[in-house]
């Protein structure tokens, strides 16, 4: 049952259900989408729609596209569980309650963005962000499963890409590709 | 015009949004700052991002299509990030079944890039020119806590935006 569709699935919702659903979770999850896929997953497999299996092979597909992975995750889940239209359902529940949120905050910013106490607020958060990212950074250096081949390439790329700020796009994708090819090759010769 | 370059800037994060938030931040510092948002402004923006629902990039689009082109601007700007990802995930339904990716070694190779990605982020972000003693104890702090600790991101965001304020009253 790998390719579980809406007919073999009797539990598998409408679209309309889709929605609130990924409504409800983007609203109340915040810190983006690694924060929201376990929340997605187990909401789903409570309610009987996706296995435990079959969702972490969308998530894994859902890291092999691009788009913030909380939406393309969403995107993925709805087409399984309601073809097009479950994808635009869910796709949308996704982005409304952040695009909510911004747009008042930014509102009200507006507003009282220039009193003191609010700009001293905002830049010492501000001021967490590099530091944010270096801890995440830690975090995933620390969980990967390192070879002498992957630090390597993950030092000259950022080497390039930090020298390079102009051009991420092109360099991005072409060590992508060739980094794709260097994996197979790296695998098939063991 | 400002709200066409607006959403090209946004089509173009989308295209290489992979594997979570922090990644992109820098491509997306690289887009919008100094034309439509300031540095400080900018980091304002992404601890809001972090600490509001919903992915960087989507908060970001909002955020600087709202403050620049009005309501207008933040749904534009908010729909060109998830074009081409739609786009993607539709084209790969139609074409996917002929083209034959090895899925490990295409998530192995994301992985190096988005690290990269972070790096750079990170280089980005590193503050510039004279540094305010009190705002690089915050973000060596929030490094510490996050790192070392399971506190979430919001505390370190909030506890610093406190601490910030705080600093101001009785230091003045």
């Amino acid at each position: 049952m790998k390719k579980g569709t809406a007919a073999e699935n009797p539990k598998a919702p409408a679209s309309a259900g889709l929605f609130f659903l990924f409504f409800g979770i983007s609203a109340i999850t915040v810190g983006g989408g690694y924060a929201m896929v376990p929340v997605i997953g187990s909401t789903l497999e409570k309610k009987g729609w996706v296995g435990e299996e079959d969702f972490f092979d969308l998530f894994a597909q859902a890291q092999s596209f691009p788009g913030p992975l909380a939406f393309t995750t969403a995107l993925l889940v709805g087409k399984r569980l309601a073809g097009a239209k479950g994808a635009a359902a869910a796709g949308l529940g996704v982005m409304l309650p952040p695009f909510g949120a911004i747009v008042l905050v930014a509102a009200l910013l507006g507003q009282i963005g220039e009193l003191p106490p609010v700009r001293n607020f905002l830049k010492g958060a501000g001021a967490t962000v590099p530091g944010l990212v270096a801890a995440m950074i830690w975090k995933v250096a620390k969980m990967r499963a390192w070879t002498p081949f992957r630090a390597i390439s993950a030092i000259a790329l950022s080497l390039l890409l930090c020298l390079l700020p102009a051009f991420t796009l092109v360099v991005f994708f072409a060590a992508i590709l060739v980094l794709y090819f260097m994996e197979i090759r790296w695998n098939s010769s063991r | 015009m400002e709200l066409l370059s607006i959403i090209w800037s946004f089509f173009k994060i989308g295209f290489v949004s992979f594997g979570g938030g922090w990644s992109i931040v820098g491509l997306i510092k690289t887009e919008v700052v100094p034309r439509w948002i300031d540095e400080s402004g900018f980091s304002s923006l992404v601890a809001i991002a972090q600490s509001t629902p919903g992915p960087v990039a989507l908060n970001a689009a909002t955020m600087v299509g709202w403050q620049r082109q009005g309501i207008l601007g933040a749904v534009l700007a908010t729909l060109s990030v998830v074009t081409f990802p739609v786009l993607a995930i539709c084209l790969t339904g139609i074409v996917g079944k002929r083209l034959k990716v090895r899925g490990p070694e295409l998530q192995e190779s994301l992985k190096t890039g988005t690290l990269a990605m972070m790096t750079m982020t990170l280089w980005l972000l590193l503050p510039r020119g004279v540094i305010d003693p009190v705002l690089a104890a915050i973000g060596v702090g929030s490094f510490a806590l996050v790192a070392f600790t399971k506190a979430s991101p919001l505390w370190a965001i909030f506890g610093a935006g406190a601490a910030n304020v705080a600093f101001h009253l009785l230091v003045p």
